[in-house]
């Protein structure tokens, strides 16, 4: 067991930061808040606290989802709730020290919520339309602590559910997560009940445990977020994860573009095996793992399970062909389980509350909830996690808030580069893994772009198809050739050089590509095509025949129709 | 060695067990198109052209798959044309240059392959070709490459590795982009010509030796 000294001077810290005797102030400094300018925040409200001689505590935190309020800082002043402010700038920042901790004057204005009753005006943070219809389990602690203190993480119920799992045997905390009905959420939706129990089963030594966190599709970046914010959620999965396979190995596969994460589950890592949840004989156990972090170098089709493997093992990033799967022979020959940073996220929550607990949520088919970046053109950008089943038009108009400026909505991109483009026609569409799949998208990783009136199909498409074109492996002759030929037609209609053929063309190369390509990138790099012309026929035919780009993109095109050859 | 029972259109075959299809198909003379197939290598499954119905019920590809015992497999059905056929398309749209002239001319897997579907060269019109003919490259010090008729199938790669024992050639790049490059610029090549002879389409063009 972590020992009960640890835990206890952990919650009695963190009750030091509820009901403090001094000021808190939290900054949001993800990768999201940092580019917005939380560092200047940062530096602002320190010298604004020196200059007053004000005692307080500042703490860095993660991200709390709402992307479009950052730079955000929340503040806990003795005797007081947390209260929330957005969109700070370094003045208004320095003027919350005097106003709000000198002062006493709530600063409405720049308030976005309060973590509990209404307050002079500000309301409940969880009410808001953003929060109110989120379910948050993977996610419920990013923003709340500092993600570089385990001791937060510790005092918020943290490894309790790791310890819970090494009272019982490996056997019942694989079938819990199976009946569950937890599916793999990095995009191809495989129950992870299944997974974890075939690599159970390969009687193999050693077995390792790897986490997925190469998020790549272009306007994702749930991954980051959860690394950046909660990194040992995802550690505590993991554990739980290879206790219940056997692995005595585990590696955090993060992509090179992501240093802050890389920092954050770098110094978490350290904190781990310093409390012995790392290394041989864990909380003396017979249990013995440790994990290590692989950087990528930058190919997004490593985040493809197979050619991951390849990457850790030194060799260039192209998927294999299976059978065999990872489970019975994965990184060096050996039985491997790949899970998602979203799934891992999730597992200390079921252990703690039950598989029925979780299998309570969501549909049928798909259990729990679904975590996005929501992007695009939508009010309230951020990353949200909501129950399955919910529809397209909550999130888009309710949490979204809608399409800003007016604009009529178009469609909605899910699944980045593998997923499709919904029309508003299906915005009471359910989101789960089989009905997004039946209108031609894919769950995908969470990525959710919106999409308004001004916006060409054909040249979303064209994008999408030129991301595919250069990140396939290379190996596989459809995916090669037909993914590039597919961008050089696409390219092609949006500048007014069409053919007749082409639609046809597409569709025909589009079945080619996806019944004949080796891996996932290959069989799902067609769908951004051929949703759109399954939705958005008709602006093909006004490229192709009327020379004429409906929605006033495609340079070549947007002058009445007029070439320039 | 146990002998299996299988028909491959409707030909009643014998083979040996744990021979792949594709070794019992062109045994018997049944052809399979394919690229990256070669019987001295390991079967990579990247050209994806052996696609193989079994039992009226899958697709599998001929050169991955071992036969079983009452195999009932079909070469030649409407829905593998339409797979393979786009893809066979896409190569010779990429593969920018004439025959005549060219080394394998007459023992080119790619001729082969053309010849057998009867490719119809019209619908390759529909098909954006590349613009610009890409110069020779070398490879090493004794072979040029010509990236304008290579189908990336990595047969050379693996001859390399696998039948000579070094490993002075690799891919390049990813994507469209991909190519066949050596490590390093002076990099050993004993001249083996094991490469050049698996090429199923002849760009690995020995230099002629030049007197100093």
């Amino acid at each position: 067991m972590i020992t009960a000294d640890f835990r206890a001077m952990a919650e009695s810290d963190w009750q030091s930061i509820t009901d403090p005797s001094i000021p808190q102030i939290f900054i949001g400094m993800a990768t999201c808040g940092e580019a917005a300018g939380a560092l200047s925040i940062y530096k602002a409200m320190e010298s604004a606290l020196i200059k007053n001689r004000i005692k307080a505590r500042i703490h860095k935190t993660g991200c709390l989802g709402m992307c479009y309020c950052e730079p955000m800082v929340d503040i806990i002043k003795p005797g007081q709730p947390r209260i929330t402010y957005k969109n700070l700038t370094p003045e208004t920042a320095s003027e919350l020290i005097t106003d709000y901790l000198i002062n006493g004057n709530y600063r409405p204005d720049l308030a976005l919520g309060v973590w509990g009753k209404e307050l002079d005006g500000i309301p409940n943070l969880f009410g808001l339309d953003f929060m109110k219809f989120q379910q948050r389990t993977a996610l419920k602690n990013i923003g709340v602590i500092n993600p570089e203190d385990i001791s937060q993480y510790v005092a918020c119920g943290g490894y309790k559910a790791f310890e819970k799992a090494l009272g019982t045997s490996q056997q019942n905390i694989i079938d819990e997560v199976e009946k569950s009905g937890l599916r793999g959420l990095g995009g191809a939706g495989f129950p992870t009940g299944l997974k974890w129990k075939a690599c159970y089963k390969t009687q193999s030594f050693p077995k390792y445990m790897i986490c997925n966190a190469d998020e790549g599709d272009p306007g994702a970046y749930m991954d980051r977020s959860l690394l950046e914010s909660d990194p040992h959620s995802v550690l505590e999965g993991m554990l739980i994860a290879a206790y219940a396979i056997g692995c005595s190995r585990g590696y955090i596969y993060i992509r090179d573009e992501y240093p802050l994460a890389i920092k954050r589950m770098a110094i978490a890592i350290d904190q781990t095996r310093q409390y012995g949840l790392l290394g041989d004989n864990i909380l003396d156990s017979d249990f013995s793992f440790d994990i290590e972090i692989r950087e990528g170098a930058g190919a997004f089709v490593c985040g493809e399970e197979s050619a991951l493997l390849a990457s850790i093992e030194g060799n260039r990033g192209m998927p294999r062909h299976r059978p065999p799967y990872p489970a019975e022979s994965g990184l060096w020959g050996k039985p491997t389980d790949i899970n998602n940073v979203k799934t891992l996220a999730n597992i200390p929550a079921i252990i703690t509350n039950g598989a029925e607990w979780f299998a309570g949520r969501g549909t049928e088919s798909s259990k729990g909830t679904a975590i996005f970046a929501l992007t695009g053109k939508v009010a309230n950008r951020g990353l949200i996690e909501v129950p399955m089943g919910i529809t397209i038009r909550r999130i888009i108009y309710d949490i979204g808030g809608g399409v800003p400026d007016g604009k009529k909505f178009k469609a909605v991109q899910t699944g980045g580069p593998s997923g499709g483009c919904l029309p508003a026609e299906l915005l009471d569409l359910p989101i789960a893994f089989d009905s997004l799949a039946a209108a031609g998208s894919i769950m995908g990783s969470g990525g959710m772009v919106v999409l308004d009136e001004d916006t060409c199909m054909v040249d979303v498409a064209r994008f999408f198809l030129d991301f595919a074109q250069q990140e396939s492996c290379g190996q596989c002759i459809p995916c090669r050739l037909g993914t590039k030929q597919m961008f050089e037609i696409l390219d092609d209609i949006t500048k007014g050089n069409g053919k007749q053929t082409d639609v046809d063309v597409l569709l025909e190369l589009s079945d080619s590509i996806v019944r004949t390509s080796l891996c996932g990138l290959g069989r799902t790099a067609p769908n951004p095509v051929l949703t759109t012309i399954r939705y958005f026929r008709n602006e093909y035919d006004a490229h192709i025949n009327d020379k004429k780009c409906p929605a006033n993109v495609c340079q070549a095109l947007v002058n009445g129709g007029q070439v320039d050859e | 060695m146990n002998k299996v029972h299988l028909t491959i259109n409707d030909k009643q075959l014998e083979a040996e067990q744990g021979a792949t299809i594709m070794e019992v198909a062109l045994e018997n003379d049944i052809y399979i198109p394919h690229l990256c197939y070669n019987p001295d290598l390991v079967p990579s499954g990247v050209c994806r052209l052996c696609r193989v119905e079994i039992n009226g019920e899958k697709m599998v590809l001929a050169c991955r798959t071992p036969v079983e015992d009452g195999m009932v497999v079909k070469t030649n059905t409407p829905e593998i044309d339409a797979a393979i056929r786009p893809i066979v398309e896409l190569i010779i749209a990429d593969h920018h240059s004439t025959c005549r002239g060219c080394p394998a001319n007459g023992k080119c897997e790619l001729q082969k392959i053309m010849a057998h579907l009867r490719i119809d060269r019209k619908r390759i019109d529909n098909l954006r070709l590349p613009q610009d003919k890409l110069p020779l490259e070398t490879l090493t010090p004794f072979l040029d490459y010509d990236p304008n008729k290579c189908v990336r199938c990595g047969i050379c790669v693996q001859t390399c590795e696998k039948i000579y024992g070094t490993s002075h050639i690799y891919f390049l790049n990813r994507g469209y982009d991909t190519k066949i490059a050596c490590f390093e610029t002076n990099a050993h090549c004993d001249f083996c010509m094991e490469c050049v002879e698996r090429c199923p389409v002849g760009v690995l063009i020995p230099r002629r030796i030049q007197s100093e």
